[in-house]
């Protein structure tokens, strides 16, 4: 049974005047997609692709030239529909004179909930994004890091039904990063619907079922993560110090690797079949291995393609 | 249920505008040096040797009306404008709450704190009558309480122009219009009594179209002890709050077509 469809974007365009110019530009062409109930959707592209213009559009910041976009079945110029909506922009900011228990009570207050239920759920959510630590100092003595996290506070305040995330891991430690992925995983779990605009395919690897590439304000692609991990070839980042000078060309020849790097340390992506006999030559020749990461080429493949046909 | 919740969610900027007005160094500055000021008007009426107690007041009174102005202005011509550039506004407004109600909290958050501060000004004024035994009427309560009203019209105007352009251009819209808002009576009767129909419909046309704030300024009667009427309060109030409500009705429409890019 196709579950029911929770953003729908249909023929979308936008047109912005640039600060000092009279001619408008278009930066979505039209781009038509939908999300449905339950899944994590990557939203992708490079810098300047239109996700948080589209994303924008989604949470009712900016209005489509033309177009329809909807969220549950509502119309986005409308409010009421967002209460079950949950919103983090990118590198957000808040009153720096608040504390971070002020700052989620201020936006859940703002949702309309009691203050029993606000300092409940505030405590949760403070203690859930690692901040309970930091809950009464003000946010203007928080780091980049903090701050994102209690942008997901804010955003998860009401219990949303769809949560909006433009770059969530953006400014985050690879700690931070992983307690997120382990998030939105989570919601998914609870039966939420998870839209995240990123430009990191790694991140939209491990978490999206389903994934639209957007460049140059088209969408160039839309699908399942499924189908790349099935149509991809499987690969694997081998990050080395102090490779012996031999070992290149052999790792090449033997094994279909590629490498690149500068100095001391060298990434070698070898195909996933390959990767026990590439570790066990690059430890022979006596080379550091510092990280091993999988990696599946399907996705950056055609990420790159749809970039490369923009330019065209 | 509905307009329950809007008022939640207005009160919730409003108050929270206020806190940030409370955590501000630049509001206590200046309340400082307006009460300072105020105190510092009984040295000023002590050089005179005739109607102390009045310029001790008029220096009182003066120092409430320009620090409130100022306060109004300074901070109004960046309450929409601020909360752009720094993109809170993004994570607000993504709550279920209108464009209209996160305006009209601000602007009561601002309004709240300047009267907040016309208080502590008006406490300060009546000790230091009441120190150097300057007489206090009905007619000092109306100053504060129309003063009070003019300050908010300044702010709704700060508002409405803080909502579509840049504080610079902000700041000189709005103190141009409190400028011209005071002459406007002079003006259209300069107006009237010049051989040009033009320039008298022009400054008709002025008078009318832009707020007459004279009609809120009672110092004059306030310094004088004069009686204070009923009407004398309740019309420009009434005049006040219908001006008002148009100049907030304006900043909406036009917030509401601004994309927050």
């Amino acid at each position: 049974m196709s579950r029911r469809e929770v953003v729908r974007i249909d023929d979308v365009t936008k047109d912005v005047r640039p600060s000092f110019g009279v001619r408008r530009k278009r930066v979505l062409h039209g781009i038509s997609f939908s999300v449905r109930e339950g899944e994590i959707f990557g939203f992708v592209g490079p810098n300047g692709a239109g996700k948080t213009t589209t994303l924008k559009i989604l949470v009712g910041l900016i209005r489509a030239t033309s177009g329809r976009a909807q969220v549950l079945g509502h119309d986005v110029g409308e409010t009421a529909f967002r209460r079950h909506v949950g919103f983090l922009p990118e590198n957000p900011y808040f009153y720096d004179y608040l504390t971070g228990r002020e700052t989620v009570d201020f936006y859940a207050k703002l949702c309309g909930m009691s203050r029993a239920r606000r300092s409940a759920r505030g405590d949760e959510l403070l203690a859930q994004v690692g901040l309970a630590d930091a809950a009464d100092a003000r946010v203007r003595t928080y780091s980049k890091g903090m701050q994102q996290r209690l942008g997901i506070a804010q955003a998860l305040v009401h219990d949303p039904d769809v949560v909006f995330l433009d770059e969530p891991m953006s400014g985050l430690d690879p700690i931070g990063r992983k307690d997120v992925r382990d998030l939105i995983l989570r919601l998914r779990d609870q039966g939420k619907t998870v839209f995240m605009n990123t430009h990191i395919l790694h991140d939209v690897e491990l978490v999206c079922d389903r994934v639209a590439i957007i460049v140059g304000g088209r969408i160039r692609y839309e699908g399942a993560i499924q189908d790349f991990i099935e149509a991809g070839e499987r690969q694997t980042d081998v990050l080395v110090a102090g490779m012996p000078a031999h070992a290149g060309p052999a790792l090449e020849e033997r094994f279909a690797a590629q490498l690149c790097g500068v100095g001391d340390r060298i990434e070698v992506r070898v195909p996933e079949k390959h990767v026990d006999g590439a570790l066990a030559l690059l430890l022979e020749g006596g080379a550091q291995v510092v990280s091993v990461s999988p990696h599946r080429v399907s996705l950056e493949r055609i990420f790159l393609n749809a970039v490369e046909e923009s330019r065209r | 249920m509905t307009v329950l919740r809007g008022w939640v969610c207005i009160w919730a900027i409003a108050t929270n505008t206020v806190r940030e007005s409370v955590r501000s160094k630049l509001l206590y500055g200046l309340l400082f040096f307006a009460v300072l000021l105020i105190g510092g008007g009984a040295v000023i009426a002590n050089l005179s040797y005739v109607e102390n107690d009045r310029i001790l007041q008029d220096v009182g009174m003066g120092s409430v009306r320009l620090f409130g102005v100022a306060i109004a202005i300074l901070v109004g011509i960046n309450l929409i404008h601020r909360e752009v550039d720094r993109r809170t506004v993004y994570t607000i407004l993504s709550k279920p709450l209108s464009r209209a109600e996160f305006l009209v909290g601000k602007f009561l958050g601002l309004t709240l704190t300047i009267w907040l501060q016309m208080g502590i000004m008006g406490l300060a004024f009546v000790a230091v009558s009441i120190m150097t035994g300057a007489p206090l009427g009905a007619s000092h309560l109306a100053f504060f309480v129309l003063t009070g009203c003019e300050l908010a019209l300044v702010v709704a105007i700060a508002t409405l122009f803080s909502a579509f352009t840049t504080p610079v251009l902000a700041t000189f819209f709005t103190t141009g219009v409190w400028v011209v808002g005071h002459a406007s009576r002079e003006l259209r009767d300069l107006g009237a009594s010049a051989d040009s129909p033009a320039l008298e419909w022009t400054t008709w046309l002025i008078h009318r179209v832009l707020p007459d704030l004279e009609s809120f300024n009672l110092a004059s009667e306030a310094a004088h002890l004069l009686p204070v009427t009923a009407s004398d309060w309740l019309l420009p109030m009434l005049y006040g709050a219908g001006y008002l409500t148009l100049v907030l009705f304006a900043a909406v429409a036009l917030f509401e077509r601004r994309d927050l890019r």
